[in-house]
């Protein structure tokens, strides 16, 4: 089956991210948890991990002004997100049906909101929402404009995602997505490496404490460097090639993160970043994920991609049918 | 921190992991011209006129044993039709994930993490990976490009039983291709710190009369501060699989 070609719908489900079971998580810096160490004396921070929730990366508008829920709150705010994922999603014809007609069972973005309350998953600034300088605004703006003008002109014009290039939550940083939300992290001698389920991305992470790529050799994925903070894994990822533009940054954006077993099936991971050219200044989220038993599972984005061709043709019906009038 | 790179220095020091198994971690590769043509074979013109020496074949030596994949009859009609037609059908044109045991002598690095439990195989071509299990999780659930990958050691040899694979990927650019019924083995053996010799043993009764083995060294690669780079080459075929679509011809 090709969830992939749910993008519409999975974008939209970016707005509603997903979630674990949160009251059990503990906070970040809450705890004396002192996890295993790997044989050769790493903090192990190895198995599957989930990162699902329905908590957002930033706050919904609805909710400004506050920061955390109250339980009930939380509890009410969980029903009410699954009644609406769960709705029946069926338009009033077909094309609608096309567009948008799947509903939870499509999906596997969590059911609950994260431990901490928190009402998104950024936690600095402090409202919850992303910085953006001015001129990122403008930026941003007119690269929608141009989305809007251009929807289907040709393959670059639609998602990563639907182009299975790049997943927008498969990170660097990793984010709760619509589906796909597991991450396996295997440790070997100088090395930290994160299996991403969603696109089979792979990322190896070296803590021997080699320099950067030069900036010259720019990635997708960006060049990750680790080290130990104690128990943490901190990892700086720079020299991103621009594409991927993660909420809309550049190529310059700096990426930290930080990896901390918070307890016995909690890895706690928090993120910071920057990029003066997009962001007015660093921001930050926390994000817990769960031990999840797996296994993870093959999922072959662009061998299964029936929605680019798709797409794209359906445009060009669509132009061929109506250039009898304006004639474009 | 001079002299060899890290990975090197830990393979001088340790053959052995603490749990006193082979130490395979590190950055591997393959030298052998197997992805262009199981089968020995002598240089040859590409299928693009344009790319002139850059897009030729390698000469290379066989890789198979007694050098002879015993098809079945119609399955070798098949093979050659596939070759004839490989600019449309090689799934590697387009990107497609390489499947086992072609991902091993794909012409790029893979990294082997090694744990006791688990040993992955991050390969650069097109992300590739697979998950090797220590403990047998039971029949494949479901068939993949990468299959299931079940894992045991016969003294210092990582034995690895792969099952669960569709009949989609192919195993080199001369047409050699397999059904859903494969079944692969696959041999790991280390030669000393920086080699390992592998063997491949590939039964598949829908196409081939008897199992047949492929081998051939696999190199750690120990350049200073190697590490794997991005190949996601899904944006490099965009243009060939949906460029018709377009709404005006790409330039050129």
């Amino acid at each position: 089956m090709n969830s992939r070609c749910l993008t519409i719908v999975c974008l939209a489900a970016t707005l509603v991210q997903a979630q674990t079971d949160p009251r059990k998580a503990a906070p970040a810096k809450a705890g004396p948890y002192v996890p295993p160490r790997t044989a050769d004396g790493q903090p192990d921070l190895q198995g599957i991990w989930n990162n699902a929730t329905i908590t957002t990366l930033e706050r919904p508008p609805a909710l400004a002004g506050k920061a955390f829920f109250t339980p009930a709150e939380a509890a009410a705010f969980e029903k009410t997100t699954a009644l609406q994922n769960n709705r029946d999603q069926r338009g009033p014809d077909g094309a609608t049906d096309v567009a948008g007609a799947y509903n939870q069972a499509w999906f596997d973005r969590g059911t609950k909101v994260v431990g901490t309350l928190r009402t998104s998953l950024i936690v600095d600034p402090p409202d919850g929402k992303i910085p953006y300088n001015e001129t990122a605004q403008k930026r941003l703006a007119a690269a929608a404009d141009y989305a809007r003008a251009h929807p289907a002109d040709g393959p670059e014009n639609l998602t990563l995602q639907d182009r299975c290039l790049v997943w927008a939550t498969a990170g660097p940083p990793m984010l709760p997505g619509p589906y796909n939300d597991n991450y396996q992290i295997f440790q070997g001698p100088g090395y930290v490496a994160i299996v991403v389920e969603m696109i089979h991305d792979v990322r190896i992470i070296p803590t021997d404490g080699r320099p950067h790529l030069p900036s010259s050799v720019r990635l997708w994925s960006g060049d990750s460097r680790g080290h130990w903070e104690g128990n943490t894994l901190v990892v700086e990822t720079t020299n991103f090639n621009g594409k991927a533009h993660f909420r809309g940054s550049t190529e310059k954006m700096r990426l930290i993160e930080r990896f901390t077993r918070t307890a016995a099936d909690t890895l706690t991971y928090e993120f910071t970043v920057d990029d003066p050219a997009t962001f007015s200044k660093p921001w930050s989220a926390s994000i817990p994920m769960e031990r999840s038993e797996g296994p993870i599972y093959e999922y072959a984005c662009h061998e299964g991609n029936y929605a680019v061709p798709g797409i794209l043709a359906g445009a060009r019906v669509q132009e061929k049918k109506s250039s009898g009038g304006a004639g474009k | 921190m001079g002299g060899l790179p890290a990975y090197a220095q830990t393979a001088a020091r340790t053959a052995r992991t603490p749990d006193g198994k082979p130490n395979l971690n590190g950055i591997w590769q393959v030298l052998t011209t197997a992805n262009w043509d199981l089968l020995g074979h002598a240089a040859a013109a590409g299928p693009m006129v344009p790319l002139g020496a850059i897009g030729a074949m390698p000469a290379g030596q066989g890789v198979v044993d007694g050098e002879e994949i015993p098809y079945k009859p119609e399955a070798l009609a098949k093979k050659k039709e596939n070759f004839a037609n490989r600019l449309t059908l090689d799934p590697e044109v387009k990107c497609y994930l390489p499947g086992v045991p072609r991902a091993t002598y794909m012409p790029f690095p893979f990294q082997i993490v090694q744990t006791p439990q688990y040993i992955l195989i991050s390969y650069e071509y097109a992300n590739a990976v697979r998950t090797i299990y220590m403990k047998d999780p039971g029949p494949s659930p479901i068939d993949s490009w990468m299959g299931q990958s079940v894992g045991h050691w016969e003294g210092d040899t990582l034995v690895v039983d792969v099952t669960g694979l569709n009949d989609q990927s192919w195993f080199d650019r001369a047409g050699d291709f397999h059904s859903d019924a494969l079944h692969v083995v696959e041999r790991y053996t280390p030669r000393g710190a920086d080699a390992i010799m592998y063997e491949a043993t590939i039964e598949d009764k829908n196409v081939f009369t008897k199992p047949w083995k492929i081998s051939m060294p696999i190199y750690r690669r120990l350049e200073k501060n190697v590490q794997l780079m991005e190949f996601k080459c899904v944006e490099f075929v965009e243009e060939l699989m949906y460029g018709k679509y377009r709404k005006q011809p790409a330039k050129p």
